[in-house]
């Protein structure tokens, strides 16, 4: 059994695939991803991402009809499962529990 | 909504994609990307949508996203378990396996070992910048000769613009033109050597020979009187670690004369000649050496050329007649012949006068062509016969393999998967042979070398060429042997085959016996073919030469030195020592030439070799005299060198009926040296077999002589010897002790000889072992298809010998027949072979009764000790089981 950790990418993913419920598929989360993070990333990375949390069980899929843009070809679309969104969860919490515990001086000096 | 065109990416990389992408995953990343490369060409240009489209694309090779060739791959399994097949088949049968490994091992290793021999030899020069362009003039007469004046080099220079560079060359010769020995000195260091290998050069050597400098310029080096130039090897023998350039060597005495222009690297030892040191023509012309030799008169020097690059060598020769006529004084009727192409200067390209000249005066022995011929040959012989083998004992295999085939198809095999399995096998074998021969010729590497001579390195074999050239003989190996078996063995229905296929109709048979009687030509032709050359080669080094060379050794003495008289005094005080002689020239070596003639009758003259002797040569060399007497010094015209001894080739080509007493005209270039003739000898080999016993005239010049033959008992040799160097050194305190015995310098001018004979056996046996190892295999199979037919025959009352006669009679049949075509071919070529040389022994037609009555025998035993057990087992046991 894989690991369920959640890589920072792969927490990215995760979100994205969030937010654009119900229509994330491959192509439009890594435009997702570019437009809000600024940051460039490949196809395959996106879709080797998601092939992971796939795996890890935090995501779910089903094919779609094949659309004309796509050359008839269907694509998947992906959706959040509940461990999923255990997962970030507990992620979102360590960081504000984390978070917190700074002291108000290690900010400020900051 | 009307559906607007998409755009088609590109077709290679979608075909890429699904090649190596997940089936699975395929469709939607594939859509992804179209989808994508749709966007991409709305905005930009095709080829960045294309790159952009190829980029995604590739970067989709990731784990995640290609197809696993892991475990559960059916290629990796099928494959797996063709290896398992093969290996198994392999292990069930280890004799068999093992045979056929050897057989292509050898195979390999004797192409890898000859490829790289014949390269070597024929890469002689080819290190040389401009080689292509490089051509040393040679002269063409009825004698010809590798050396033609000094000033012609550079007069073609001068001359033709094609002629870029030009350089004329000449070894140190000592008197007689005897390649001779200087004594150079390091009196710093007290290191001194007779130093051999020097050579005088023009100063534009390195225009024409790339040889690098180590030290000092080169170039200039050479402009310099007094300067000299010496190699690597030789500067650190004098000077060790030292700077070389800028000390001072001492010459032949003259302390301290020399002075060290540059040091350049060693010529490769695939040069066809070897300096240790090189002076100027300018030290020589500075001392107002006024010589002939230095004249277009003399035809004395290496004349070498370096063309325009492309130019046309000869186009270029056939300019010369109508030019050299401006410098050479000579007669009409010479120049006529010149005109006429009776005599010829000819350009030799200078990478082929290693294997290719081998002309009077060359530099070093050359290499011979005809042998790395023979080489070449027989190495393909052996190749073929091992290749057939391979090939008809997997075919004869085949038959055994039926049922598996069999088994196979009927649980759902192709005939592409059956095809590609027997290929599979037929490759793992051939190519673990070719890895195990790269590991058998480096282990034999060193021997092979040291038993042929050689200069092979398998080091050298890593090259693209010759990697390409095994890998395809290996694969076109295997699939040789796979086709056939692959393509009758499918050719089946699964179910004739499980039901019993009679192995009478496995055809091949013809193929298999054609394919053997090629073997036994090739094996026939080599084996003969080894013969012959045994018979020459023993007769070359059997032949009386007319002379006696045992036990004589050859002390290297200086004639200018009027010591050299006292040594030979003081030698024949020594009890061990029964004759001494100083003479200019050993048999064996070379000589120099000029013409002589009847003073009566000038216009029939004749170019004699001559060797200047003194009162014992006739009794050192055993010389046998036919009339009159040998020189001595008795006679005060002997010492002034103005009687001359004959030998019967110049008395006879001379014309000369009663030559004692008659007057002769010896031309010393200018100087015409007149005498008498006061005896004649019987003709003596003083000149290697390869060429015929040419005129020689003796006489007696006392400071001329280089060596000094001294003829020693042979019991105890090493107390004589050293007995001998103190006497020497009791005389000539300063000199160098060196000496050589005559036989072995006369077994040396055939040292290709015997490389060739030991090779040629060596390749000859391993033929026939091949041959006879691929019958053995192959009958061994029919016998065992065989079998029952035997224990019928034997039911039947046949005797064993009747059986062994059956199944000897076919086999002895196709021996016959291949006899009968290899044994023409074979005298064919070696009658072309024994004509390159002077003195043959001709075929002797007990080398083909000896090749046939062994081949047969071989063959008989090879067949009969197969087949004997078969033939004695009990004929009840083979034929109770069906």
């Amino acid at each position: 059994m894989k690991g369920t950790q959640l890589g920072e990418f792969e927490e990215l993913v995760l979100l994205v695939v969030g937010v654009l419920f119900p229509e994330a598929y491959g192509l439009n989360i890594r435009e997702e991803i570019i437009n809000q993070t600024k940051r460039k990333v490949a196809i395959g990375a996106v879709h080797s991402a998601l092939s992971r949390l796939d795996e890890k069980g935090f995501l779910e899929s089903e094919l779609a009809e094949g659309t004309h843009e796509r050359g008839g070809r269907r694509k998947r679309l992906f959706k959040i499962t509940a461990s999923g969104k255990q997962a970030l969860e507990r992620n979102h919490e360590l960081r504000n529990t984390l978070f917190n515990q700074i002291p108000e001086m290690a900010l400020k000096i900051v | 909504m009307g559906l607007q065109p998409t755009y088609e990416p590109p077709r290679i990389a979608v075909k890429l994609l699904s090649l190596v992408c997940k089936n699975n995953l395929f469709e939607e990343i594939e859509g992804d990307l179209y989808e994508y490369y749709q966007c991409q060409r709305e905005e930009k240009s095709k080829r960045m949508a294309n790159l952009h489209y190829w980029f995604h694309m590739l970067n989709f090779i990731r784990p995640f996203a290609i197809k696993k060739l892991g475990q559960n791959s059916n290629t990796i399994i099928m494959y797996r378990s063709y290896f398992k097949f093969a290996w198994r088949g392999m292990l069930r049968q280890k004799l068999q396996t093992s045979f056929h490994l050897l057989g292509l091992i050898v195979a390999f290793c004797v192409c890898g070992f000859i490829y790289s021999h014949i390269k070597y030899e024929s890469s002689y020069d080819s290190f040389l910048d401009n080689a292509d362009d490089i051509y040393r003039v040679a002269w063409m007469s009825e004698n010809p000769q590798t050396r033609t004046p000094h000033p012609m080099a550079q007069a073609l220079v001068n001359d033709f613009p094609e002629v870029i560079d030009a350089v004329s060359i000449s070894p140190i010769y000592g008197p007689g033109l005897t390649k001779t020995t200087i004594p150079l000195r390091n009196e710093k260091r007290d290191v001194g050597f007779n130093e051999a290998n020097g050579y005088f050069a023009d100063s534009t050597f390195f225009d024409v020979f790339s040889f690098k400098a180590v030290e000092g310029n080169a170039d200039k080096a050479l402009r310099k009187p007094f300067g000299i130039i010496l190699s690597e090897s030789m500067a650190k023998r004098y000077f060790g670690d030292e700077e070389a350039v800028g000390q001072t060597l001492s010459f032949m005495g003259n302390p301290d004369m020399l002075e060290v222009a540059a040091v350049i690297e060693d010529a490769p030892k695939n040069s066809h000649f070897h300096y240790n040191f090189l002076i100027s023509y300018v030290t020589l012309k500075s001392l107002q050496f006024n010589d002939p030799w230095m004249s277009w008169d003399d035809f004395g020097h290496f004349n070498y050329l370096k063309l325009a690059p492309g130019a046309d060598a000869k186009a270029f020769e056939a300019k010369i007649p109508d030019w050299a006529p401006k410098y050479l004084d000579w007669g009409a009727e010479s120049l006529a012949s010149l005109k006429a192409g009776d005599l010829k200067f000819e350009l030799q390209p200078v990478q082929s006068i290693h294997l290719h000249s081998n002309i009077r005066w060359e530099l070093e022995a050359n290499g011979s062509y005809s042998y790395l011929l023979i080489y070449g040959i027989s190495t393909l012989f052996i190749l073929l016969i091992s290749i057939i083998n391979f090939v008809n004992l997997n075919t004869a295999k085949a038959a055994q393999r039926l049922k598996e085939v069999g088994v196979k198809k009927t649980l759902g095999a192709y005939k592409s998967q059956v095809f590609s399995q027997f290929i599979f096998e037929a490759l793992f074998t051939t190519f673990l042979a070719l890895v195990l021969s790269f590991v058998a010729m480096y282990m034999l590497e060193a021997p092979f070398n040291q038993l042929v001579n050689g200069n092979v390195s398998v080091a050298d074999l890593y090259q693209t060429d010759v990697i390409l050239l095994l890998l395809s003989i290996t694969i076109v190996t295997a699939l040789l042997s796979a086709i056939y078996p692959s393509l009758y063995l499918n050719s089946f229905e699964a179910g004739q085959i499980l039901k019993g296929l009679k192995l009478s109709k496995l055809g091949g048979n013809n193929i298999r016996n054609g394919l053997l009687a090629v073997q036994l030509i090739a094996a026939i032709v080599m084996i003969s073919g080894s013969l012959v050359i045994k018979h020459q080669i023993t007769f070359l080094k059997e032949k009386d030469l007319g002379f006696k060379q045992d036990n004589l050794m050859v002390l290297e003495v200086d004639g200018y030195d009027l010591r050299t008289k006292l040594v030979k005094t003081e030698l024949l005080k020594n009890s061990a020592v029964t004759g001494a002689s100083a003479v200019s020239n050993i048999p064996g070596g070379q000589f120099n030439q000029h013409p002589i003639y009847a003073e009566n009758n000038p216009s029939e003259r004749v170019d004699a070799s001559e060797m200047f002797v003194d009162d014992d040569v006739a009794e050192v060399l055993g010389l046998k005299v036919l009339e009159g007497r040998m020189l001595s010094k008795v006679y005060v015209a002997d010492s002034a060198g103005r009687s001359f001894v004959l030998n019967q080739s110049a008395v006879n080509q001379l014309n000369l009926t009663d030559p004692i007493g008659k007057q002769l005209v010896w031309e010393d270039n200018e100087n015409l040296v007149k005498g008498t003739i006061v005896g004649t000898v019987e003709d003596f080999h003083f000149r290697s077999l390869h060429e015929p016993i040419r005129p020689m005239i003796m006489l007696m010049q006392p400071l001329n002589s280089n060596f000094m033959l001294v003829k020693v008992n042979p019991t105890d040799l090493s107390q004589t010897v050293s007995k001998i160097e103190a006497d020497y050194k009791e005389v000539i305190a300063d000199g160098q002790f060196s000496y050589q015995f005559l036989d072995t310098e006369i077994q040396d001018l055939y040292k290709e000889e015997s490389r060739t004979l030991t090779l040629i056996t060596l390749l000859s046996a391993i033929s026939i072992l091949l041959a006879c190892g691929g019958l053995l295999g192959i009958i061994s199979i029919v016998i065992k298809q065989r079998v029952k037919e035997i224990s019928i025959r034997k039911i039947m009352g046949a005797s064993a010998s009747q059986i062994l006669w059956l199944m000897n009679f076919k086999y002895l049949l196709i021996a016959g027949v291949s006899l009968l075509i290899a044994v023409p071919v074979s005298v064919y070529f070696m009658k072309d072979w024994l004509s390159n040389f002077t003195y043959q022994i001709g075929i002797d037609p007990l080398a083909y009764v000896l090749t046939a009555v062994a081949v047969l025998f071989l063959i008989g035993f090879t067949i009969t000790l197969i087949s004997m057990k078969t033939v004695k087992s009990n004929p009840v046991n083979a034929l109770r089981s069906e």
